[in-house]
């Protein structure tokens, strides 16, 4: 790297410069943005390991495992910069998302030592926490011995950063006082609207504001349209993850809830309100009036496909899978917009539910401390920009990267609405779901309910209560009802 | 069947043509979508006209794929090799023990003889999940977990019992009568059973070995939790392109199909074992 | 000269080692299995506990409530009648449609030979991805098989999607993946049949539906049994296509055995019930091949008795 370079990063990175002029200094100097972006983050390698002994664990080797995800793609891409700076090796098992967990609950219920740290949801913690098979990560966040003093853990979202801590307790309130941070957020994604814009201009539409006007756009899309397209595309396979999205944001934004927590702790189903019963009403009479035919089977994957192929008008579902959709060789890269959604009319400001990639360590890892090492780092402000403006790692967890100039930049140029988006409904984004150790119990048998009243198999009414009713006799039965 | 008339022809032929049809109708539709990108693949409706390409193929051999985020290293190719080292290995070692087996339980009646055949056959019954958690515990401590030798010996719950009862079967139709006139003639057992047994047996162990083979090949759930990301067979290298941001069905459609042709080549190689039957019908009259 | 005869003949020191000879033969195979008999028994000490990995604290023996509970349980009929329902199904059609396909291609010939070979391809496709590609020819929008279907009139069809047709999409996607097992077995197994009773009977005039009916399928009745055996335990524990697909929906439509095993162990993490269930399967299978053995013995000396 050349001397003149080398200065102007550095003159940047102690605050003498700002974004905008060091790209342009560099610009005049004849790099191009993406290498004025990897020789930064080479500064800001270089700027880290000035504050803080990286080296302490020179030579050491840690395994990771990963779910195949831009975001690991993205920390693959940036482990050069963490091999260089601690002396570290990272080697890493790579796994399809299909069967990722099922890999992750093999290795961690055998007590395998084999992997030091692993990516997971934050859903997935509320097993993995209690079985004992991952640490309180508080130990090493408040040491200041063994975290770098730019960590900034002050920086994370705080829905989401709480939204990874729990005291354990069945009906505990994320994020509480006595909270363990069972892993920290690397990536996470909030429950809106994606729409076509042609489309909905075609039809002379506009974003709906409400559950209401959701289902009348819905419907009007799907019978103007044209071309077999449908009104909007919602998840429905019979799993936890048609609960969790578009579903469960709208409902939440009702103040509605998945189960009641009494003062002595003990958990009862709470899906059988009249509010509840209303909703449910809404949101199976727009999936059979302008939902995909074959709805019962879409997972994540069939929503996104539809929206990118010109099948679907609109999604209600993860923001990043309307930002997928928008780039890569989809027919409609390009032509999608975003929009934040607030189901109910009463409500302040809309309430996505989260889902949140984060990073657990594991419990059976022979160094932690070294393993914290390359967490920190993978979840650190350098580490989170790069991949941000770099790769495709959205959403980002840190408000910094959010306040970062470049980074708005990149979105408002391609992605019209996504930033807008971001600042309305972030506040109201947390983890809407109860914490405890039925979870998939829970939401999978929710999932079969709302397939059996699209199938006109239940009246949702009768539907609720019978689930309800289950579900609490579970709860006895595991001793938490 | 020499005797057919000419509309008993016309009807077998309708019949095997839409048998062929409905069985190969999606292998064609898949073999043409292996040469579509997405973006022709997801047309409404699907059409037959399209510009082929070769870009699945060059990014599953080349282990490079291109994206709109990058370029990604994928595996596939070393998918490919495990899939072929763990099912021939596996079929290998169960032929070794099935066949001299399954020879045991058709031309001895010993004490056992039924149950310990019925044992052997009994582990098919356990489905894999039921095992797999305490395996990984056990594997752990003896340290298999994670090797091939492991996966290997796990695979003969898929192939031995398969093994075992088919070849059984093909050697309990040789009339026993040849193999004592055989040994009469001063021949040891073993020269009996490998001169005589096991080559009319061949076509049996042939068709037992190739069915063993592809019941091998399709399995993935063993490697997937017994072992870690370098030893993982095709087929859970081809969920890889399932991916957050799309189902890639262009490349998955590629690796189904060069996930076959190894598969295919063997039962084409091995085909007049496969489809000749034991022609043994002037013997045994 | 019988076999009776011959043995009566051997020198005496060959009856020792023929003694031993067949358990040196058969204990490898045995030993080699045997392995698996350990974590097999681990699993049984599970299911007779009351055992979540999410709540180690409350592991303890139970004994039978795990099973005791699945008697009360309306979701654990459904799934006993749905898992038989699937496998009876599939199994029927299989061996049908498997016996008329071998029947058609038993004359040798180049041509039928590679046909035999071709129709093994969709068993050579792991069933797991073979579904994501019916999924997609079943798509509404993108799928060649909606296409077709709304050509000939059938323009809402929903496959897997509509619990009134779940069943028979996945059903068919099974008979598409497995009819070739059953198929190239009895191929095998007609091609070898002896000729003399055919000639015989085709000298004498004899109806063709007879010879089927008093001959071929008499002298079959091995090989299929064979082949029944190894598909009915693969299909009642089915697990592949039915999850690819539906993931045992829609409603409660496809839970059967091994989807509810699955999501009880790996998504639920309640290892204890995943095993009762998974305990319960494999005896339903252990009692259906015991049946299907006695008979096979019993057939196979027929069938050599009148070959």
């Amino acid at each position: 790297m050349h001397e003149k370079e080398k200065d102007l990063i550095d003159a940047f990175l102690r605050g003498q410069v700002d974004r905008r002029g060091l790209i342009k200094g560099l610009g005049a100097m004849g790099l191009a943005a993406s290498t004025a972006g990897t020789l930064l983050n080479f500064g800001q390698t270089r700027a880290l390991a000035a504050d803080f002994d990286w080296q302490a664990h020179k030579g050491k080797t840690i395994k990771l495992l990963l779910n195949k995800h831009p975001y690991a793609d993205a920390m693959i891409a940036n482990l050069d910069n963490f091999k260089k700076l601690t002396g570290m090796e990272v080697v890493y098992d790579v796994f399809p998302e299909d069967v990722y967990f099922d890999k992750v609950t093999a290795a961690l219920s055998a007590s395998s030592p084999e992997y030091d740290a692993f990516m997971t949801g934050a859903y997935m913690t509320w097993t993995y926490g209690p079985a004992g098979w991952i640490t309180d990560l508080n130990e090493w966040i408040k040491d200041p011995a063994k975290t770098n003093p730019k960590y900034a853990w002050d920086d994370f979202l705080p829905g989401v950063k709480n939204s990874c801590a729990w005291n354990g307790q069945p009906g505990g309130a994320l994020g509480s006082a006595d909270a363990k941070q069972w892993c920290i957020p690397w990536g996470f994604e909030q429950n809106n609207i994606t729409y076509n814009k042609g489309m909905f201009d075609k039809v002379g539409v506009s974003v709906p504001g409400n559950m209401d006007e959701m289902v009348a756009t819905a419907a009007k899309l799907t019978k103007d349209v044209g071309g077999g397209v449908y009104g909007i595309g919602v998840r429905g396979s019979r799993s936890w993850a048609t609960i969790h999205p578009g579903f469960l944001s709208a409902y939440a934004n009702f103040d509605q809830k998945d189960l009641n927590v009494s003062a002595d702790g003990k958990l009862s189903a709470a899906m059988n309100t009249a509010e509840s019963k209303a909703f449910h009403k809404q949101w199976v009479q727009m999936i059979q009036e302008s939902g995909p035919k074959d709805w019962s089977t879409y997972t994540w994957y069939q929503v996104g496909t539809d929206l990118g192929a010109g099948a679907s008008a609109m999604i209600y579902d993860a923001d990043i899978l309307g930002y997928f959709m928008n780039g890569g060789d989809n027919k409609m890269a390009g032509k999608l917009a975003f929009s934040a959604f607030k189901a109910n009319p009463a409500a302040k400001a809309p309430t996505p539910n989260i889902w949140i990639w984060s990073l657990s360590m594991s419990n059976f890892s022979k160094d932690k401390d070294a393993t914290w090492y390359f967490m920190q780092w993978a979840s650190g402000p350098e580490h989170a920009l790069f991949g941000a403006t770099k790769m495709d790692f959205v959403n980002p967890v840190r408000q910094s990267v959010w306040n970062d100039e470049m980074f708005r930049e990149k979105l408002n140029k391609s992605y019209p609405g996504y930033v807008e988006m971001f600042d309305v409904s972030a506040p109201g984004a947390s983890i809407k779901f109860t914490p405890q150790p039925l979870f998939f119990d829970l939401t999978t048998e929710w999932a079969a309910t709302l397939q059996k009243m699209v199938a006109k198999e239940v009246p949702v009414d009768e539907g609720l209560d019978k689930l309800a009713e289950s579900i609490n006799s579970q709860l006895k039965e595991a001793g938490l009802g | 069947m020499e005797h057919t008339s000419l509309l008993e022809r016309i009807l077998r032929g309708i019949a095997l043509a839409l048998v062929v049809i409905f069985f190969m109708f999606p292998i064609v539709w898949i073999l043409m979508m292996s040469f579509q990108t997405n973006e022709t693949i997801l047309r409404i409706p699907p059409q037959l006209v399209f510009e082929p390409t070769l870009a699945n193929y060059t990014a599953l051999i080349t282990g490079k794929l291109m994206t709109a985020a990058g370029t990604l290293d994928i595996a596939f190719m070393r998918n490919l090799w495990n899939s072929v080292f763990l099912s021939v290995t596996s079929v290998a070692v169960a032929l070794l023990l099935g066949v001299p087996a399954a020879y045991a339980f058709a031309r001895h009646k010993f004490r056992g003889s039924e149950d310990i055949a019925f044992t052997l056959l009994s582990f098919r019954f356990a489905p894999a999940l039921l095992v797999l958690l305490p395996l990984t515990l056990y594997f752990q401590k003896l340290g298999l977990a994670n090797t091939y030798i492991g996966l290997i010996w796990v695979y003969q719950l898929i192939c031995l019992p398969l093994i075992l009862w088919i070849v059984r079967g093909y050697f309990e139709d040789i009339p026993a009568d040849i193999e004592y006139a055989y040994r009469i003639a001063g021949h040891s057992w073993f020269a009996t059973f490998r001169k005589i047994a096991l080559p009319l047996a061949g076509p049996g162990i042939a068709a037992a070995g190739l069915l063993a083979f592809i019941f091998a090949w399709n399995n993935f759930v063993f490697a997937l939790v017994l072992a870690s990301a370098d030893k993982q067979p095709v087929t859970v290298g081809a969920l890889a392109f399932i991916t957050s941001s799309g189902i890639q069905y262009g490349q998955i459609s590629a690796a189904i199909v060069l996930s076959i042709t190894p598969t295919l080549a063997l039962a084409l190689y091995a085909q007049r074992y496969l489809v000749e039957g034991l022609s043994l019908g002037a013997v045994k009259g | 000269m019988t076999a009776a005869t011959i043995q009566r003949n051997r020198p005496s020191g060959f009856r020792i080692s023929k003694r031993v000879l067949p358990y040196l033969l058969s204990l490898p195979a045995l030993l080699v299995c045997i392995g698996i008999l350990i974590p097999f028994l681990t699993s049984v000490v599970y299911s007779f506990q009351r055992y979540r990995l999410s709540q180690p604290w409350a592991r303890q023996f139970n004994w039978g409530d795990n099973y005791i509970s699945f008697f009360t349980d309306p979701k654990f009929w459904n799934t006993l009648q749905v898992s038989l329902l699937y496998a009876g199904i599939t199994v029927v059609l299989e061996l049908l449609l498997g016996l008329g396909i071998a029947m058609l291609l038993q004359k040798r010939s180049t041509l039928n030979n590679f046909i035999s070979i071709m129709l093994l391809m969709p068993l050579m496709t792991a069933p797991a991805l073979a579904a994501l590609m019916w999924k997609l020819m079943t798509n509404p929008g993108f799928g060649v098989l909606s296409y077709l279907a709304s050509l000939i009139g059938l323009q809402d069809f929903r496959w897997a999607s509509s619990p009134s047709t779940a069943l028979l999409t996945v059903v068919l996607v099974d008979i598409w993946v497995y009819t070739p097992f059953i198929m190239i077995l009895l191929l095998a197994g007609l091609r070898s049949l002896p000729t003399q009773p055919f000639e015989a009977a085709a000298l004498d005039g004899v109806p063709r539906s007879f010879v089927f009916f008093r001959i071929t399928l008499p002298m079959l009745t091995p090989y299929i049994l064979t082949a029944t055996l190894f598909r009915l335990l693969d299909s009642i524990q089915q697990f592949d296509i039915i999850y690819a697909m539906t993931q045992g929906g829609p409603g409660d439509t496809l839970t059967v055995f091994q989807v509810e095993a699955y999501l009880n162990f790996f998504q639920s993490t309640n290892v204890g019930r995943s095993a009762a269930l998974m305990i319960i399967l494999w005896a339903i299978t252990y009692f259906l091949s015991n049946i299907f053995i006695k008979n096979w013995l019993r057939l196979r000396e027929r069938a050599r008795g009148q070959a």
